[in-house]
């Protein structure tokens, strides 16, 4: 079976407050998908709409062409953001309570990634620090050998190394062929481990794509003017240009494709010192959610 | 000889194009010679930690551009048919890249055609003295 995922207009309101609007994406199997936003842009909501533990207000979400029903609880593994572990529990009580759950469970897997983690299971949940209860949840997801995998924030608490090793995971089930959706708000995680992501800014999408397109298409275009009020005809109306900032006799750019063409255009239009500033999946993602009168200094350019 | 290949995913230039550069300079180097196998996608994504379909992109392109070619089961591989024409070409790539950055930086500050093939002739008498 596919597990092709597709999000299709999801709309959650709570009363008059809209927390995710016409919200649209699809993951391709195998894919990793990133998740990225500000905090309550909605990025929780929507998990929690795309496994049923919150009722959409409108829109579909559909694994591999069909609805979520109860026969495909078993392909799906969810790492929320807080943790759902029983406190009086020991970890091997949640593994036992998983086995007991799922039958493609398997808790020798489940057992050596706790290892890996450095975590007793004989310790009760609510031994573990805030970081190891994120690792625990994630060992146990990873153990379900899921078809999709659903991670909200699965490196939070955690430290630099930890982090590293819930990347690796992430990337050895992507090699197996599994669907991972998962959100940060380390974007450097993000950029390594995902190959697609959608920016949400305010319930709504701001940006999709690919990495690595986003970073071949987006970069800043930066030219030198003779005066401060030279005319740039036509420039400002260009559909590849998704903002324009000027700054005395200095014109800043932020195309979306084709910026070795823009150039050619910047200097037949005057414009002398021209250069292209590389942008990082950073300053991608902060252009993306601030507002366009105030992001002229948001961004300096990716760093080398 | 293992193959040291190190990505900087923070930068703004796409990990699969500095995959694909740095292979490629392996190759011109020799640290990677001709029948040499590259490691597996997984493997190379897990050392890397970087997506697997980056990676995979990345090996496709270099297939497409002759300098690996991969068999179905066995794994990529340096090619071998050629190993010396895929060096150059892969050589070439790499030189034509930071030669194209070069002389773009050049005429963004204004210098004009005749002043960079000066300094272009300049630097190759430098760095080429013996053949003179």
């Amino acid at each position: 079976m596919s597990s092709t995922l597709t999000v299709s207009h999801l709309r959650k309101t709570y009363g008059p407050y809209v927390a995710v609007d016409d919200l649209s994406f699809e993951v391709p199997e195998g894919c990793v998908f990133g998740l990225l936003g500000p905090n309550g842009a909605g990025k929780s909501t929507t998990f929690k709409c795309m496994l049923g533990l919150a009722r959409a207000t409108a829109g579909s979400v559909l694994f591999g062409g069909k609805p979520l029903e109860p026969a495909l609880f078993e392909s799906i593994a969810y790492v929320p953001e807080r943790s759902v572990l029983y406190d009086w529990m020991t970890v091997a009580e949640h593994v036992e309570m998983q086995r007991r759950a799922f039958t493609s469970f398997d808790p020798k897997a489940a057992y050596e990634l706790l290892a890996q983690f450095g975590i007793d299971p004989r310790k009760k949940a609510r031994a573990l620090s805030k970081g190891m209860k994120t690792a625990t949840m994630v060992a146990l997801a990873i153990a379900r050998r899921a078809q999709t995998l659903i991670l909200d924030e699965p490196t939070s608490g955690l430290d630099p190394i930890n982090q590293r090793h819930v990347l690796n995971l992430i990337i050895n089930e992507s090699a197996r062929g599994a669907t991972v959706i998962f959100s940060s708000h380390q974007i450097g995680q993000v950029e390594r481990a995902a190959e697609s992501i959608a920016v949400i800014d305010r319930g709504r999408l701001a940006l999709e794509g690919a990495v690595d397109d986003l970073k071949a298409g987006r970069k800043i275009v930066e030219a030198i003017f003779p005066s401060e009020t030279y005319a740039l005809d036509g420039v400002s109306g260009d559909s590849r240009v998704a903002r324009l900032d000027r700054t005395g006799r200095i014109v800043r750019a932020l195309v979306t494709s084709d910026a070795g063409e823009f150039v050619t255009r910047l200097e037949a239009l005057g414009g002398s010192g021209v250069r292209i500033v590389d942008l990082n999946l950073e300053d991608i993602f902060l252009y993306a959610v601030a507002p366009s009168d105030a992001t002229a200094d948001v961004v300096g350019g990716a760093s080398k | 000889m293992p193959v040291v290949l190190t990505v900087d995913p923070r930068s703004g230039v796409p990990i699969y194009l500095q995959v694909i550069e740095q292979v490629k300079r392996s190759v011109a180097l020799g640290i990677l010679a001709g029948g040499e196998q590259l490691p597996t996608v997984k493997q190379l994504a897990l050392d890397l930690t970087i997506n697997p379909n980056t990676v995979a992109k990345a090996y496709r392109e270099l297939e497409r551009d002759g300098v690996i070619e991969t068999s179905p089961g066995r794994g990529s591989f340096v090619k071998s048919n050629g190993a010396a024409d895929s060096t150059k070409s892969a050589a070439r790539d790499v030189a034509r890249d930071a030669f194209d950055a070069a002389v773009r930086e050049a005429k963004s500050i204004g210098l004009g055609a005749a002043e960079v093939r000066d300094l272009a002739a300049a630097a190759i008498d430098r760095w080429f003295t013996e053949e003179q």
